[in-house]
């Protein structure tokens, strides 16, 4: 059983992830990684069983690892016109 | 001959700041960080927002300051290392290293 984690891990992860919501290109992708992030981790904020908390936090860790490539991924293919979200008014 | 106190040539010698101003950062950075708090916590307009206004007493928890953290990248076009992040507790904090921040990146 992996040990559960530190306070500065957990902000360490939020943190990571919020990270690397902004390299999307995608308005969409990118905005839906910020607002799952949030959710999920308001969600689990409350948790304080051990095990639970280990199994959020690896979840959590997949997803950003799962996250980082795709953003990768989408940047090769990056569309030339940008989302209408994204186009601040002049 | 030593003429002394005649001449008025002594060099001027600096004087210790006794008097420390309470808000060692810009006024703007301070007024663009209080409007990027304001919205994050979604603060009532009659709430003062300071200096010294703690991010807990005005009712943010850890991640709630690591999302005003990040919107202060975002508006300044900074990256804040994880270790200074730790370390921000009041809008002072966060205008202090802002500024910091900015001037590295423009020196």
């Amino acid at each position: 059983m992996a040990a559960a984690p530190t306070r500065i891990d957990v902000l360490q992860l939020y943190r990571s992830l919020m990270r690397v919501a902004r390299q999307f290109c995608d308005y969409n992708i990118r905005e839906y990684t910020k607002r799952r992030t949030i959710d999920a981790f308001r969600d689990n904020k409350i948790l304080t069983n051990c095990s639970q908390l280990s199994a959020a936090f690896s979840d959590g860790k997949a997803q950003l690892e799962v996250a980082k490539r795709r953003a990768l991924v989408y940047s090769l293919y990056a569309p030339k016109v940008k989302s209408i979200m994204d186009i601040k008014p002049s | 001959m030593d003429q002394g106190r005649s001449s008025l040539a002594f060099r001027l010698r600096p004087m210790p700041a006794r008097l420390r101003i309470s808000c060692a950062a810009k006024p703007e950075t301070v007024d663009k960080v209080c409007e990027i708090v304001r919205k994050q916590l979604a603060l009532p307009s009659d709430k003062p927002v300071t200096c010294d206004s703690k991010f807990a007493e005005l009712g943010a928890d850890s991640l709630d300051t690591v999302e005003i953290v990040m919107g202060l990248e975002e508006e300044f076009g900074i990256t804040v290392e994880e270790d200074n992040a730790q370390n921000i507790a009041t809008v002072l904090d966060a205008a202090e290293l802002i500024d910091k921040l900015c001037s590295e990146k423009s020196a």
